[in-house]
């Protein structure tokens, strides 16, 4: 026959066939069949080639072989997919004697406009692992005889291939774990992006490959020879990897006719018509696009699911490295969890029913980074229908679940217990946005990731280098209760799950029903509503001047509190990142931060303003709401306190220090000791006298008791109202309960003057050890009249050490200043203090601000 | 054909574009940019640290109109970006050889 015959013989063949399984995948949607045939159809003309140029024996002739690789091995030719084939022999020059054949035979494929990628190699070229080219070591794995000399190619098959991977199965696994793990780094180590790549995003197809590539490799190691394809994986392991290959082999085949080109991108146009034409699924009703996706997703997840473990698994075996690291990771195995190769494996797993066993392990994975082993996950399900019936809820289950927000592995554990359904089955108000996709320009991520992925970002920064990270890492380490924020981020875009609404509107019913069942604190509750209600504001205040005072203005009040600044700062930091990996430009992390500053500052320099407490204000009005018959005992209590008061306090903490006020008759000084998350908290309430503030730090320095943070305040009754949050050094509260009493006892009794404050300080001083600081920090005192109308602000920067406060305050009452009101805080070993002064009611002249520096300087330089 | 470079203020995006769409312009290309001109930085205290903004930010719009509406355009800009103030940005102007729309090849005014 001639070349030009022969040419359009198989021309005729590969387009009437060509079109044949298009159309039979157009009636059948079966991605499965499709391939096979296509692989079939192109054997077919492989051999017929081969008989018209090489030899008419298709078993002929001897010391060549013709073998498919890759796909083409596998049977899994896409209607676009590359056809990768090797031309083997035996060596002697074989390669010489049919280069011209080969050519042709070639020239002939890509006629046909097949991709073909042709390789040419003796057995012994096929010997040699190439760190470079490992996908061609790869693609052996996958090899099939097509024709030529059958003995060549079972040489190649049953002992050469064998052979180099028993000899290189650690680097073969380790590289492609690498290969692996780079792609899907390029993904963003997720699934649930809007429009996934199904063959080489994590869950396509290329991670099924990856996950019987691995386990081929380590059977082989183990057998050495050949495993049974079918023992490869466990058995209820296979059947989910079967149905999901049938969905991706299905959604490839589709998108490659759809496009005409081996395009893998499942952009939105290709989603709208798979849900219509139901890829995959014939007989499921999926619904719009987003019930597709659902779908998709779903099986995406098992595919990752699998090799994501079996990537932590396998090079696990072979490097030291890694394997020492692990060890070093088993170590925080205890009696209820067993680290190995960092997976978890229960020790007694029927302790599992109890839902508190059920939280404490994935606070266990979310705290130290490690993974489900693959029993542990079966065991999580089957318990999941008994916990079904009642789940656990209320403030145990918020319990559990903040800490598990607040551990640095957060995202993942999360990840892990909504593969498992245990997380919706605990707050099913995240069902409505389960794999849901919205479609948009700039977001990357179905809803639900990217709330875990904003959640991520969060605990990342600790990690990060970057000189804003670092910022917003300072930002995140100062907040008194991260879990809030934490819990905001994952509920923030709930509201993407009702249809038609707006979502930051629908968010905050949901969120609101959700703690309710988790039965949140009424200050929390205000706390999440607040940061979910604002969770777009500083991206729309980033649209005005932030340079223009009076765009800080509105924004910080609307902010109100430098907490709720703090945590909406950082919320909308994580939001902005988890859009895509490029959405927080340097330019915006620098515009938010900018604003940060600038609001922080207003905040804190703008404090004094008084309260009138008639006012039109809805804080006030909320408060007057919460207690009706308390209108004047209310009005006399805040009278005159600054405002910066009411943004300091919810409205549950005013009331119970109006309370303490009412009973000062009785018992002229109210004190309330409480524990929180960091730190100890004791609210003073009483009638102001002179040296008070220095009085109470002094007490606190004396126990032992490091002070982190301090507000003062007072009305115009003159009735003030201290905070003092500080850390117990020494314990003493912490393990001595009767301890609270006689510590509560001595700051009235040097209140009182029953007790003398310098005896007990003396006492503490000999007791201390002289610490050496980690860092010298100078100290520097500034002055500031402006920022005030009736006060000079006063901030003293020093070398925080116990005491200090103390120090300050002595030396401020020794100097005739009177605290209106003191903001006390400490960066590391930076104490950062705030003073608002008055003398005889005034602002303090400039040669009086003098003698205060002088006196602080002589006093704070003195050691 | 010109291209219109805007240097604006960033608050001043929205109403820029408005003006623009109002005479017909409508695709554009914005960049965040960062800079300054005779409005030298902006230093903030924070903590006792000093935090200096010596680089403004700021937006560039640019696009590319027909030679018959440069000056509405410009005035377009010229009149939704002004505040008065020093730091309200700059226009400049530069003459283009050609546009080539790659989706089909369209060539000159046609490709705008």
């Amino acid at each position: 026959m001639t070349t030009a015959s022969l040419s359009g013989e198989l021309r005729d063949l590969y387009t009437e066939e060509s079109a044949r399984i298009q159309q039979q995948f157009a009636a059948t949607g079966n991605g499965r069949s499709a391939v096979q045939q296509r692989t079939r159809l192109i054997e077919t003309i492989a051999l017929r080639l081969w008989q018209e140029a090489i030899s008419p024996d298709p078993a002929g002739p001897v010391g060549f072989a013709l073998v498919a690789l890759g796909g083409f091995g596998r049977g899994w030719l896409f209607p676009h997919s590359d056809v990768d084939i090797l031309f083997l022999h035996a060596g002697n020059d074989g390669d010489a004697a049919y280069r011209d054949a080969v050519r042709g035979f070639s020239q002939n494929l890509w006629d046909l406009h097949l991709k073909v990628s042709p390789a040419t190699r003796t057995l012994a070229e096929c010997d040699h692992f190439d760190a470079a080219n490992v996908e061609f070591t790869i693609s052996l794995l996958d090899c099939r005889y097509l024709a030529g000399d059958r003995p060549l190619f079972d040489r190649l098959h049953d002992k050469v291939i064998l052979k180099l991977v028993m000899r290189e199965a650690q680097s073969l696994s380790q590289s492609l774990a690498d290969l692996a793990r780079a792609r899907h780094a390029k993904y963003g180590n997720t699934v649930f992006h809007l429009e996934p790549n199904v063959k080489d995003g994590p869950g396509g197809l290329r991670d099924y490959n990856v996950a019987c590539w691995l386990s081929l490799i380590s059977a082989i190691d183990n057998l050495r020879d050949w495993p049974d394809e079918k023992a490869l994986l466990p058995v209820s392991t296979r059947k989910q990897f079967d149905s999901a290959l049938d969905f991706l082999m299905s959604v490839r085949c589709f998108l490659h006719l759809r496009q005409g080109r081996d395009d893998n991108l499942l952009l939105w146009e290709s989603q709208d018509e798979a849900a219509a034409r139901k890829i995959g699924a014939q007989d499921l009703d999926v619904g719009d696009a987003a019930g597709w996706m659902r779908l998709y997703f779903g099986q995406a997840r098992s595919v990752h699911r699998v090799c994501a473990q079996l990537l932590e698994e396998i090079p696990a075996a072979w490097s030291s490295l890694y394997r020492q690291f692990q060890n070093w990771r088993s170590r925080v195995s205890n009696s209820d969890f067993s680290v190995v190769d960092g997976l978890i494996f229960l020790q007694q797993p029927h302790a599992l029913h109890d839902p508190e066993m059920l939280l404490r392990l994935f606070h266990f994975m979310a705290a130290h980074g490690l993974r489900l082993s693959t029993t542990t996950e079966y065991r999580i399900e089957q318990v999941l229908p008994s916990l079904a019936a009642t789940p656990p809820r209320g403030a145990e289950l918020w319990l559990y679940l903040g800490e598990i927000l607040a551990q640095p592995h957060a995202a993942d554990a999360l990840r892990s217990m909504h593969a498992l359904k245990l997380l919706t089955l605990l707050l099913p108000e995240l069902k409505a946005i389960d794999a849901l996709v919205v479609r948009d320009f700039y977001h990357r991520f179905t809803v639900d990731e990217h709330s875990f992925v904003a959640i991520e970002s969060l605990h990342r920064l600790q990690q990060s280098q970057s000189e804003w990270d670092r910022r917003y890492a300072e930002l995140l380490s100062e907040l008194e209760r991260p879990e809030l924020l934490y819990l905001s981020l994952l509920l923030h875009d709930v509201g993407k799950g009702t249809p038609n609404v707006n979502h930051v509107d629908a968010s905050l019913e949901i969120a609101q029903r959700c703690m309710n069942r988790l039965d949140l604190e009424p200050s929390e509750r205000e706390t999440v509503l607040f940061l979910i209600a604002s969770h777009l504001d500083i991206s729309f205040t980033l649209r005005r001047d932030i340079f223009d005072p009076e765009t800080i203005r509105v924004f910080a009040e609307k902010v109100e509190t430098s907490e709720h600044l703090k945590m909406l700062t950082l919320l909308t930091y994580a939001d902005i990142k988890a859009v895509n990996p490029d959405a927080l430009t340097p330019w915006k992390a620098e515009n938010v931060f900018q604003l940060y500053i600038a609001t922080f500052n207003y905040l804190n320099h703008s404090v004094d303003e008084r309260l009138r407490a008639d006012a039109e204000d809805t804080h006030l009005a909320h408060i007057r709401t919460l207690v009706p018959t308390a209108g004047r005992r209310l009005k006399t209590f805040l009278e005159g306190l600054p405002k910066r008061y009411l943004t300091t306090y919810s409205a549950t903490d005013v009331l119970a220090h109006m309370e303490m006020a009412g009973r000062l008759g009785g018992d002229p000084i109210q004190l309330l000791l409480e524990r929180g998350r960091h730190w100890f908290e004791l609210t003073l309430v009483t009638n102001d006298r002179p040296a008070l503030f220095a009085a109470v730090t002094g007490v606190l320095a004396a126990w032992g008791m490091n002070i982190v943070k301090a507000n003062a305040f007072s009305n115009q009754a003159g009735t003030v109202v201290d905070a003092f949050y500080f850390t117990d050094r020494f314990r003493t509260l912490e393990l001595n309960l009767q301890e609270w009493e006689r510590f509560k006892r001595s700051i009235i009794g040097v209140l009182m003057g029953e007790i003398d404050l310098n005896r007990m300080l003396q006492d503490r001083l000999r007791a201390e050890k002289p610490g050496s600081a980690k860092i010298k920090v100078d100290t520097k005192i500034e002055f500031d009249d402006s920022c005030s109308a009736r006060s000079t602000l006063a901030q003293v920067i020093a070398q925080d050490r116990p005491g200090l406060l103390h120090r300050i305050g002595s030396c401020l009452s020794e100097e005739k200043c009177n605290i209106e009101i003191a903001l006390i805080d400490t960066e590391g070993q930076v104490a950062i203090d705030v003073f608002y002064l008055t003398s005889n009611g005034e602002k303090l002249r400039p040669e009086h601000q003098k003698r205060v520096e002088n006196a602080l300087l002589e006093s704070l330089q003195s050691d | 054909m010109t291209k219109i470079e805007a240097i604006i203020q960033t608050s001043k995006l929205d109403a820029v574009k408005d003006a623009l769409h109002e005479i017909g312009v409508e695709g554009m290309t914005v960049l965040e940019v960062r800079g300054h001109g005779r409005q030298k930085g902006h230093t903030e205290f924070y903590r006792g640290r000093e935090y200096t903004v010596e680089l403004i930010p700021k937006l560039k719009l640019e696009i590319v109109v027909p030679d018959g509406i440069v000056e509405k355009a410009v005035q377009a800009i010229v009149a939704s970006a002004r505040t008065g103030q020093i730091g309200d940005g700059k226009i400049f102007l530069t003459k283009m050889a050609d546009a080539i729309r790659i989706r089909n090849d369209e060539r000159g005014e046609g490709a705008l």
